[in-house]
């Protein structure tokens, strides 16, 4: 890690050395835009960019990928540095942080240029700090039950769970199934995929926490919260699923676990199914898709609104070319090719270009009751050091602790790093 | 470099005092030579100096500096500079909870050096009684796992203990130990201390082990003959002969692991980020978290001086003994 933070630290300088050069070439007439890995597409970018140096002349767009790893250092020292870039994307729960501390620019003025009233609520929240605008709905992303159709098939389920008993029916079905196989799991389940028990807890009327602005008290002892943790640990014993107790779903990337193929069902995104489809092609075909089920039949739960604001660094050098090409980026037309791309698009309610691809539809299903964490500066140290959530499903699932006393243990732990 | 040492006699020592007497003339025509001659030492001297003072000074100032500040990301992207005074270090103090991490690291410094310097003695003492061929793969082993990058010898353990799939689980499952399925290594704070101990040890152990087989390669064969003609046995002929010979490098390890360990931040965040319930927690990472986590710069450098304080504390019997014994050689 220290190594990572290293690493990426220099890479900002080195970055910003790259930036620098290329803004005095040019004069000034050089528009920096980061974007992550993984997010819009190459070709929708590029045409964005050319439409806007046609309309901007003298203008140049340099683009530039950053990698999800490290972020939080390459941005902090890029936006302290004298060249920092002229248009960043932050994950939704990264945001607080920077516009809690002035680090972006006011955008509550330009807000009705960049198609507000069509803007997914969760994010549009995650971008506001102070009743100011400072990050701008891009896409959301959120987690859906992928499944194995032809395992599905086999096990005689006919229908795709709409409530939990249901879902629970499922994994006793696929077990009994594939009993033969020592090495089968009918649901991947890692112990510490806090994203996943956000949904649960949701579902059960519970939340992470309460409050707003800046003081939240955490609220995971409350029977709901409790009810969804007992949840979370009855799919893991029902499956018996041999995923680690002790990590998340990165360690390992349960896409390479599915890819695999020893799993039925997984909790994931579709970006993370075109990773395992890239292991084994066959998977394409034999994977599809359905919201995560609700207690309540025939509902789905809400799930973690993950996904991805654009901002402008208060320190940017061009800030009305960025807020055209913000401007550009929310029109119709592309938010349009971005759902095209598997994005939920963040300023575009229409996402009839996701229904094509089942998984796509699960997802895009769900959105509209998406829900996001506390929108707090601290959450972010929160994710980026320690998170209590994982410490309690730990403790859970290795029956370290009784449910009351995980989440009480976890509450206070919770409730102390979001006061500081 | 002569310049320096004769200044430095001369300043010692009463027997140069017939040179002042030795004749008016010759003595101010030395003295006006050596105004430059005296100047050239340190002439020469000062780049190395300027550079020391640079490249440890000023971070050590800028620690103690940023420690009276209030600095978190928009402090730091304005360039403005806000003076709390204490109050970084008051907020710090006052957390009940890091008197615990400072007491835990106290307590995993322990372990660490305890285990390092016992077990470097052990496979010191080791090296010398087996025959050289043994020796030689020893050796080989130690400098591997004296090489090994820090991050991978911690992922390689972290494999190691995993409950399902690691090899230790496994090994006490196939020896009739059937508790060990699946058990989880880091479901507490001090087990899994303990398994950061383990992997600082394997790799902190080579270094102590060679730097004693030095020490006792030193040690003149005729001397353990003496004291077996004498009578000893191997107990008495060890503390009679190894141990005073052994104790001066002994210390010295001691001195450099505790430095080592009592900062040790790698393994510590790479095995478990300071879980569970931050019951791994140390004072490095408690910087780490308030300072890259939660961006409150001032408050990860007030960590950083408090844990200078203790380090000071901790070597302040070395440090009295490194001045004393300097006094005596000279």
């Amino acid at each position: 890690m220290a190594l990572a933070a290293t690493a990426a630290a220099t890479l900002g300088v080195a970055a910003c050395g790259t930036s620098g050069g290329g803004g005095n070439s040019a004069e000034g007439g050089t528009l920096t835009v980061w974007l992550m890995d993984g997010s819009a597409s190459e070709e929708m970018i590029s045409a964005l960019n050319q439409e806007f140096e046609a309309a901007h002349p003298g203008v140049k767009v340099k683009y530039e990928v950053q990698a999800w790893n490290g972020i939080q250092d390459k941005l902090t020292t890029s936006l302290t540095s004298d060249n920092p870039p002229d248009i960043i994307e932050l994950g939704n729960t990264q945001n607080p942080q920077f516009s809690s501390q002035d680090t972006l620019t006011d955008l509550t003025d330009s807000a009705k240029d960049f198609n507000q009233d069509k803007w997914i609520p969760g994010l549009a929240e995650a971008g506001k700090w102070n009743g100011k605008q400072y990050g701008i709905p891009f896409y959301a992303a959120n987690r859906v039950v992928l499944y194995r159709t032809d395992l599905f098939q086999a096990a005689g389920i006919t229908a795709t769970p709409t409530s939990n008993a249901e879902w629970l029916d499922a994994i006793a079905k696929l077990k009994a199934a594939n009993a033969a196989d020592p090495d089968f799991q009918p649901l991947y389940l890692p112990g510490q995929y806090w994203y996943a028990l956000t949904s649960f807890i949701w579902d059960q009327g519970g939340d992470l926490a309460t409050g707003s602005g800046g003081s939240y008290t955490g609220a995971l002892d409350t029977p709901q919260a409790q009810a969804g943790v007992e949840f979370y640990k009855q799919l893991v014993e029902a499956s018996g699923t041999t995923a680690p107790k002790d990590n998340d779903e990165a360690h390992p990337q349960q896409a390479d676990v599915y890819a695999a193929g020893k799993v039925g069902m997984w909790i994931g995104m579709p970006g993370e199914l075109a990773t395992a489809v890239k292991t084994d092609p066959s998977l394409k075909e034999k994977t599809s898709a359905f919201p995560i089920p609700s207690k309540d039949a025939g509902k789905t739960a809400p799930v973690f609104l993950g996904g991805s604001n654009l901002a402008i660094p208060a320190s940017a050098a061009h800030v009305d070319a960025a807020k055209d090409w913000l401007k550009l980026l929310t029109s119709d037309k592309y938010q349009t090719q971005l759902a095209k791309g598997g994005f939920v698009p963040g300023a575009d309610k229409d996402t009839t270009a996701l229904a094509g691809d089942p998984v796509s539809a699960a997802m895009a299903k769900a959105t509209a009751g998406g829900k996001a964490t506390p929108v707090t500066p601290a959450w972010a140290s929160i994710e980026a050091g320690q998170n209590p959530l994982k410490d309690m499903l730990t403790a859970v699932l290795t029956g370290a602790k009784t449910v009351p006393q995980a989440t009480k243990d976890a509450n206070d732990a919770l409730t102390k790093a979001l006061a500081k | 470099m002569t310049a320096t040492t004769n200044t430095a006699v001369s300043a010692g020592n009463t027997p140069p005092a017939p040179r002042s007497t030795a004749g008016a003339a010759p003595t101010r025509r030395r003295g006006q030579q050596s105004t430059g001659q005296r100047m050239l030492p340190y002439l020469l001297l000062a780049p190395a100096v300027l550079g020391i003072l640079a490249l440890l000074g000023w971070p050590v100032l800028s620690v103690l500096l940023t420690s009276v500040r209030k600095l978190d990301l928009g402090e730091l992207m304005r360039g403005q500079v806000v003076w709390v005074g204490f109050d970084n270090y008051v907020e710090i103090i006052s957390d009940p909870g890091f008197w615990e991490i400072t007491l835990r690291t106290l307590l995993f410094t322990a372990g660490c050096v305890a285990s390092i310097v016992l077990g470097g003695l052990l496979v010191a003492l080791l090296m010398r009684h087996v025959p050289p061929a043994v020796r030689v793969l020893l050796q080989l082993s130690l400098v591997l796992a004296w090489a090994m990058p820090n991050l991978a010898a911690t992922t390689t353990f972290q494999w190691i203990f995993d409950p399902n799939f690691g090899i230790l689980n496994k090994t006490l499952v196939l020896f009739g130990f059937d508790g060990f399925a699946g058990y989880s290594w880091f479901t507490s704070g001090l087990s899994t201390l303990t398994v950061i101990v383990v992997v600082v040890a394997w790799q902190g152990i080579p270094f102590t082990a060679f730097t004693m087989y030095a020490g006792l390669l030193a040690v003149p064969g005729d001397l353990y003959e003496a004291a077996g003609i004498d009578g000893a046995n191997s107990w008495q002929s060890f503390r009679a002969v190894t141990w005073p010979a052994l104790r001066p490098i002994l210390t010295v390890c001691t001195f450099l692991s505790i430095l080592w360990d009592f900062k040790l931040f790698t393994q510590v965040w790479a095995m478990r980020q300071g879980g569970p319930d931050g019951g791994s927690t140390t004072l490095s990472v408690l910087q780490y978290l308030n300072g890259i986590s939660a961006k409150h710069f001032g408050l990860a450098a007030a960590v950083s001086v408090l844990m200078i304080v203790v380090l000071f504390v901790l070597t302040a019997q070395y440090i009295r003994l490194l001045v004393r014994s300097r006094e005596v050689d000279l």
